[in-house]
């Protein structure tokens, strides 16, 4: 080479030219703060014009690309990686972490990255020392910068940049500045996510498969969740979003391959209008709460929603479920007729008290339960086939007493004497508690909004809201054995009685072969061989107590038999009970339509989404085969020829949330309707932002058909559909 | 117009919904595949033996990271020569960066002087999917038992820097290693990183 540029002095100037054109040796020469690569210029942008001591300012790295290419946002994604900054300072200045403002999602076939096309600035926060002192009357901020820069291919990409200031001493009296570079950064620095209010939070709820984020404060019913942690959702799955009465409800689905459940779901949430937060959100119960039905927060959220709780208590004494209740009121009441008033009063009393003691163990194990993460709504309880059983027990055996096997402690023919008094307090106790229990599948009419605010909020809510429907079902008890009139209306105590006392054994018999039928969709029919033997046994131990009334040999004898009985059940449920998971439509007959015509299908929170995407409302049946309400109106509303017939006209995709075994996605998705339990209806219109229709728990051919027609007419595809 | 994105969120459900990612612990699903020399290599066959599942796409930055280093190379020697089964898979579709006919891609072997037991040739990404491969490179590790006991990134330096590879952690023989051992994995689940898989349809 030397040889060869001495014998041609014109070929060394050619390749000096060529040196100098090149644009690394041009850079490192004489860094600009501006540097075009391949698909994209990358400039430093350093508005202040001076460098002076205890300045503070805002520098930018701004990325301008071709169209279609991109670069990373902080976590790219499925795939990518952000760009970095590496600083070369005089002493005394610093820079802070390079901060990115909200990205796009990047489809990329099943990959999702996050990132930004056109243009992108970077703000970089910059602190000059109180102490600077400049040696030199200028100072050089350079960087090294990399990147990757992607559109069908990915090409990495390097650029070291550099711009002078002035170094002065002290602050100047008119500090000048770049606006051009100023107003840039400025308009990304507006972007940039905000901590979240401290009047608002951000909490998350885990299911198998996904979570639910619920942010409060940011009502809207369109929002992206990005995640600053990696591996911890899944990136390219959509996000449905739902808008609660305070904020925003997203469902993220899980990283397939997630270890354990996060600490926090730290990321952004990017609103429709661009605004974005910071969320660092906590593990928590999610709040319920909807745009239409659920009361909302406040004061007069929780009268509202107590006012709901007891009118609704008072409604339930005359709910299926409760029927054969009411025969032992009844009963009951008969029997409190013999006594003076006080007497009466205080029956009703203990009465109430069983209904509210009942009522605060059930909400105490719900919340302790979904404290620690279970999915759980209101009548769990009776989604654990072992709670079933004993049910079905307790009730069989009680009306194995009524039918007149032996005599309990509820027996009419032993008033009188402390002992028989204390016994009959425990009766109205235990009555009590029994009217609770019973009453729990069926959730009257105003109790799902009341139950769903309940849950949704602090513990004393909870209890003071389920209080008032303890205190509501108690009611019309409490209030007859307060009014004189009603005993001199009913009969003398006489032999009637024990005809009374057979016929209700009847009711209960009713309800233990509807208990059994729920038992074995549950367990399965092998488990249900254990609970038919249980009933032999309890049978056998009623025999002892009947033949051999108050010998030790045979009430030892029937507690054997009693042990046996409850033991057999609970064992056959862990031996032979079918795991739960199966447990669907398919395996619930008496919750399904008749094969011919039926356009129910199972319900997937994917398939509600996919559903109104495709432009389709949909009609959601959330039901249980333990829920006798449900199964009402599932027979006698949405059977109906009129009802099915317009349902299928009106082009609505038909739904069923089997919610006999415990679910943590129709938990959710009744959690973000407001609602804790079942029945629930409700008519999602196609438009994804727009809330949900949620129907009354008893519901008329009238409220079903009123409902769809108020549904907004969207493509009239179907020229069939023309009849109506 | 408006439908738009929400009809593609959609079909990316369906697809998401379709694909049978592998799950670390699970056992590795099943495959059959051609290699560049037309043989085919269905998993299962090889239960008693470690494989590694390599993606690869020699356009990538950051595969080139790991070969033009000479590192991916040594890793497939290493491994290889411990009767650990180590298959390279092309999923970029036909016309985009990576993808190579068997004949090309047999002389990029010998060019480079890899040493993989194969490389597979998946242009449809068949497997890849079911896989849910991400990235170029993105790395699985199947135990004797057929079970998948690492999936991700290569290593813990997500960039395209070949002065990095020296103090890098490496994951994939981390696991083989500490399998091998009988001790269970410590890290067996990250991010890939590098290019995205260049999958037909992807653009």
């Amino acid at each position: 080479m030397p040889r060869l540029l001495r014998r041609s002095p014109l070929l060394a100037l050619l390749s000096l030219a060529l040196l100098v054109l090149m644009p690394e040796h041009r850079a490192k020469a004489e860094p600009s703060f501006s540097v075009t690569a391949p698909h994209l210029t990358v400039s430093l942008l350093v508005p202040p014009a001076e460098i002076y001591p205890g300045q503070t300012f805002t520098a930018g790295l701004d990325f301008r690309l071709e169209q279609g290419w991109h670069v990373y946002w902080i976590n790219a994604g499925d795939s990518g990686e952000p760009p970095a900054i590496t600083w070369k300072l005089p002493s005394g200045i610093t820079a802070g972490a390079m901060q990115f403002p909200p990205p796009k999602r990047l489809p990329l076939g099943p990959l999702m990255d996050f990132g930004y096309e056109n243009e992108v600035v970077f703000p970089i926060p910059m602190r000059v020392a109180a102490d600077f002192h400049p040696s030199q009357p200028e100072a050089t901020l350079a960087a090294h910068i990399t990147w990757l820069v992607c559109r069908a291919v990915c090409i990495p990409g390097k650029a070291d940049l550099a711009l002078t200031r002035s170094a002065l001493a002290t602050a100047p009296a008119s500090p000048t500045s770049d606006s051009t570079a100023q107003s840039l950064i400025a308009r990304f620095q507006a972007q940039l996510p905000k901590p979240l209010p401290s009047s608002d939070t951000a909490i998350f709820s885990s299911t198998p498969k996904s979570f639910l984020l619920n942010v409060t404060g940011t009502k809207n019913a369109s929002a992206q969740f990005f995640p600053l942690d990696e591996t911890v959702i899944a990136n390219a799955a959509p996000q449905p979003p739902v808008a609660t009465s305070k904020g925003v409800q997203l469902t993220l689905t899980k990283d397939e391959n997630l270890q354990a459940p996060p600490q926090k779901l730290n990321g952004l949430l990017e609103l429709a209008d661009g605004t974005a937060y910071e969320i660092h959100a906590t593990p928590g119960i999610i709040a319920a709460a909807t745009t239409n039905t659920a009361p909302s927060g406040g004061s007069s959220g929780f009268l509202g929603a107590a006012g709901l709780a007891f009118i609704g208590g008072i409604l339930l004494n005359l709910m299926p479920c409760v029927f054969p209740v009411l025969f032992i009121k009844g009963l009951a009441l008969v029997q409190s007729s013999q006594h003076e008033r006080h007497r009466l009063r205080a029956h009703g009393w203990v009465y109430t008290l069983g209904i509210l003691v009942s009522f605060w163990v059930v909400v105490a194990v719900l919340i302790v339960l979904r404290a620690a993460g279970r999915q759980l709504g209101w009548g769990f309880q009776f989604q654990s086939p072992t709670f079933l059983a004993l049910m079905a027990m307790l009730l069989f055996f009680l009306g194995l007493a009524l039918a007149g096997q032996f005599e309990i402690g509820l027996s009419l023919t032993s008033a009188g004497g402390s002992l028989a008094q204390k016994q009959g307090y425990a009766g109205s106790f235990f009555t009590g508690v029994l009217a609770m229990v019973v009453a729990t599948p069926c959730t009257a009419p105003f109790m799902g909004a009341a139950i769903g605010y309940a849950l949704a909020h602090s513990a004393w809510v909870s209890f003071a809201v389920f209080s008032a429907l303890a205190l509501g079902l108690a009611l019309p008890y409490l209030a007859l054995s307060y009014f004189p009139g009603w005993a001199r209306v009913l009969p003398k105590p006489g032999a009637w009685m024990e005809v009374l006392k057979q016929a209700v054994s009847i009711p209960i018999f009713a309800t233990v072969i509807w208990l059994v039928w729920v038992f074995t969709q549950l367990a399965g029919t092998t488990a249900l061989m254990g609970l038919l033997a249980a009933f032999l046994l309890l049978a056998i131990a009623g025999w002892f107590l009947g033949r051999w009334p108050g010998k030790a040999g045979a009430t030892t004898m029937a507690v054997v038999f009693l042990s046996g009985a409850i033991a057999t059940p609970i064992w056959s449920v862990r031996t032979f009970g079918v795991p739960p998971q199966p447990v669907s439509a398919q395996s619930a007959p008496g919750s399904q339509l008749p094969a011919p015509g039926s356009a129910w299908e199972p319900f997937t929170p994917t398939l509600l989404a996919q559903s109104r995407a495709q432009g389709k409302p949909v009609f959601v049946d959330f039901t249980a085969s333990w829920c006798l309400s449900c199964q009402v109106n599932e027979r006698l509303i949405l059977r109906r020829a009129d009802v099915e017939q317009r349902l299928r006209d009106s082009g609505a995709v038909l739904l069923r949330a089997d919610w006999t075994n415990q679910d943590p996605d129709i938990t959710q998705t009744l959690a973000a309707l407001g609602r804790s339990g079942v029945p629930t209806y409700a008519l999602y219109p196609a438009d994804p932002s727009a809330p949900a229709h949620v129907l009354p728990e008893v519901l008329t051919p009238g409220i079903v058909l009123d409902a769809l027609a108020a549904l907004p007419k969207p493509q009239q595809q179907t020229a069939a559909a023309g009849t109506e | 117009m408006r439908r738009l994105p929400i009809l593609t969120a959609a079909v990316l459900a369906a697809l998401s919904l379709s694909a049978h990612a592998a799950k670390v612990g699970d056992p590795a699903p099943d495959f059959t595949a051609a290699d560049s020399h037309g043989q085919t290599h269905k998993l299962s066959e090889y239960r008693g033996k470690y494989v590694v599942l390599e993606w690869t796409n020699n356009g990538c930055p950051y595969t080139r990271k790991h070969y033009n280093s000479g590192n991916m190379q040594n890793l497939q020697k290493e491994w290889t020569g411990k009767g650990v089964v180590w298959l390279t898979v092309l999923s970029s579709s036909p016309g985009a960066q990576g993808y190579m006919t068997a004949s090309d891609e047999n002389a990029y072997i010998a060019k480079v002087h890899a040493d993989p037991t194969a490389a597979l040739l998946d242009p449809t990404g068949t497997l890849g999917h079911e896989y849910d491969a991400r990235t170029t490179p993105d790395m699985y590790v199947i135990d004797p038992n057929g079970k998948l006991i690492y999936a991700g990134a290569i290593d813990d330096h997500p960039n395209d820097d070949p002065s990095d590879i020296p103090h890098s952690k490496n994951y994939v023989s981390a696991a083989l290693t500490e399998a091998m051992a009988g001790q269970p994995v410590q890290v067996s689940y990250t991010r890939p990183y590098g290019c995205s898989v260049k999958y037909q349809g992807a653009d």
